[in-house]
């Protein structure tokens, strides 16, 4: 689903590579933790996926898009195929959660009749059924992320990309995420969170993909954060 | 493409920059205001061209003498004079006006000045050859050929005179297209500007907008739109100007244009020249803005 051979990143601003040839690969309905300290090169494995950047040497590759070569007028193709979710959510603040949810979709061109009959579905799956008219400023941080997720999901996205989702969430509200992106994962779809959050890398024991430097260190299948953190 | 969604994108971009959007409407609608009144002074030349081309002569004035002495230019030089320009090519009539039917004409022209016509005697009438050619351009041929012969006094060509008018009127439609020119730049500047501002703005949306896979039209267009809105209202309110500026023209000068001297001008060629200046209006806006977001705006 998501592969990645010999990816070197290297920015104009910087001499060091962000990442030095990166080779990996991640299969149909993974469930894969991004860790490594801040610097380390996780943001940028992302933004090539979602071809934000494109590499300086090496190939990516997402589901059947060759990223990196693919022309400019196919991305959009691209990013529906893929759903993000952030540390700080990124919700529209003057629109309602329904609202929020179905602007992923009216965007894209979707029809009118299907945008009504998904958007509560894709709601209920987030545990937000009856939170539709509400505002994001009325919910909590937890709910938010719900929001997002919902956001990231509606259009049945093949990978789920989430950059710290639960960055801003406290342990308990953390937990209830995961359980929604395992949920998530179940339907099919890879999953790739780039995460901190040791406690929560540790009880999922999931694979563990650790970057250093731009390097791939370690890659685990059942791993944990780190040996004696 | 889902219209309803992107016009109520459009609604809420030029309702979040309302000072701006105003801004941008009146400055589009004075620049076409100027450039619809330059358009209006461009179709009244070529009114008064038409009116008078066909009108315009070549008066060949004779000499004190002849106009008193030769009533029906029966003897020479007057004969004379005839029948060389009867036979210059290009001429199309020949009329002899003696001095009594010359002062007749004069004391009608001036009807509404009763003193004038008093002061005026008819020995200072002269006698004319009115000529009449086929094409006005050339009377220049007829002023050299007889200027200075035997019993001709002048020859006046009254297309110099309509010349100088209508270079008057060119010159101002120079001024007000000029004009028109600055403020268009104007105009261009702050629809450029009103776009980077309405993008920052909406970065969120729009960065949402390319995570989530729509097309470089669906995150562009509602800006472009907000452009072509407010070029298109710009539009309406300058030719409405231009409209009530004319209404008012018109009723002011009425004498001016009932004489005849100019052509009238009405809302009828107000209403002709404004699909040109809406057209523009799209044109520059929806090209100002194309421009803008592909160099300044990364959506």
């Amino acid at each position: 689903m998501i592969r990645l051979e010999h990816v070197s990143k290297v920015y104009k601003t910087s001499t060091r590579p962000a990442l030095d040839n990166v080779s990996v690969e991640m299969d149909k309905g993974e469930f894969v933790f991004l860790i490594g300290p801040s610097g380390s090169g996780k943001s940028t494995f992302l933004r090539l996926l979602l071809r934000e950047e494109v590499p300086s040497k090496g190939r990516v590759y997402v589901s059947n898009f060759d990223v990196a070569k693919m022309s400019r007028r196919r991305v959009p193709r691209l990013r529906q195929s893929i759903g993000c979710v952030f540390q700080d959510f990124r919700l529209l603040t003057n629109k309602t959660v329904a609202e929020n949810v179905a602007f992923a979709l009216e965007v894209i061109g979707k029809p009118r009749n299907t945008i009504v009959k998904v958007v509560p579905e894709v709601l209920q799956l987030v545990g937000l059924d009856g939170k539709a008219d509400r505002m994001p400023h009325e919910l909590s941080g937890g709910e938010q992320q719900r929001v997002a997720i919902a956001r990231a999901f509606v259009n049945r996205p093949l990978v789920l990309l989430a950059d710290e989702p639960t960055g801003n969430l406290d342990p308990d509200t953390s937990q209830d995420i995961m359980l929604l992106l395992e949920r998530i994962n179940r339907t099919g779809t890879t999953v790739l969170m780039a995460t901190h959050d040791h406690s929560i890398v540790d009880s999922m024991r999931r694979r563990v993909v650790e970057l250093d430097h731009g390097r791939i260190i370690r890659d685990d299948a059942r791993g944990v954060y780190g040996v004696g953190r | 493409m889902r219209t309803s969604f992107v016009f109520s994108e459009v609604v809420t971009g030029l309702r979040r920059n309302v000072t701006m959007t105003i801004a941008m409407i009146l400055t589009t609608a004075i620049s076409l205001g100027l450039l619809g009144g330059g358009l209006l002074i461009v179709r009244m030349v070529d009114k008064m061209q038409d009116n008078y081309q066909s009108k315009l002569e070549v008066s060949v004035l004779l000499t004190n003498d002849v106009s008193a002495n030769d009533k029906d230019c029966a003897q020479q030089p007057c004969a004379g004079l005839r029948s060389a320009l009867e036979t210059t090519s290009g001429v199309e009539t020949v009329v002899y006006e003696n001095r009594d039917k010359g002062y007749e004409r004069f004391k009608q022209i001036f009807e509404a000045q009763p003193e004038l016509v008093k002061l005026a005697r008819p020995e200072a009438i002269p006698a004319t050859f009115r000529v009449k050619l086929e094409d006005p351009a050339r009377a220049g041929v007829i002023v050299q050929a007889f200027t200075g012969k035997a019993g001709v006094k002048a020859v006046n060509d009254q297309g110099e005179f309509l010349g100088r008018l209508l270079d008057v009127f060119n010159g101002l439609r120079n001024i007000v297209l000029g004009l028109a020119l600055v403020q268009a730049l104007a105009a261009l500047l702050l629809i450029s500007n009103t776009i980077q501002v309405s993008a920052f703005t909406r970065r969120t949306e729009v960065g949402i907008m390319r995570l989530v896979g729509a097309t470089r039209w669906y995150t562009q267009l509602p800006f472009l739109i907000e452009a072509v809105v407010a070029g298109v209202i710009g539009a309406v309110v300058g030719v409405g100007g231009l409209a009530l500026m004319v209404w008012g023209g018109t009723r002011v000068s009425g004498e001016l244009f009932s004489s005849q001297i100019l052509p009238p001008m009405g809302l009828l060629d107000v209403v002709i020249i404004s699909p040109i200046l809406l057209g523009v209006a799209v044109f520059i806006s929806a090209l100002t803005g194309y421009v803008t977001l592909r160099l300044y705006v990364r959506l």
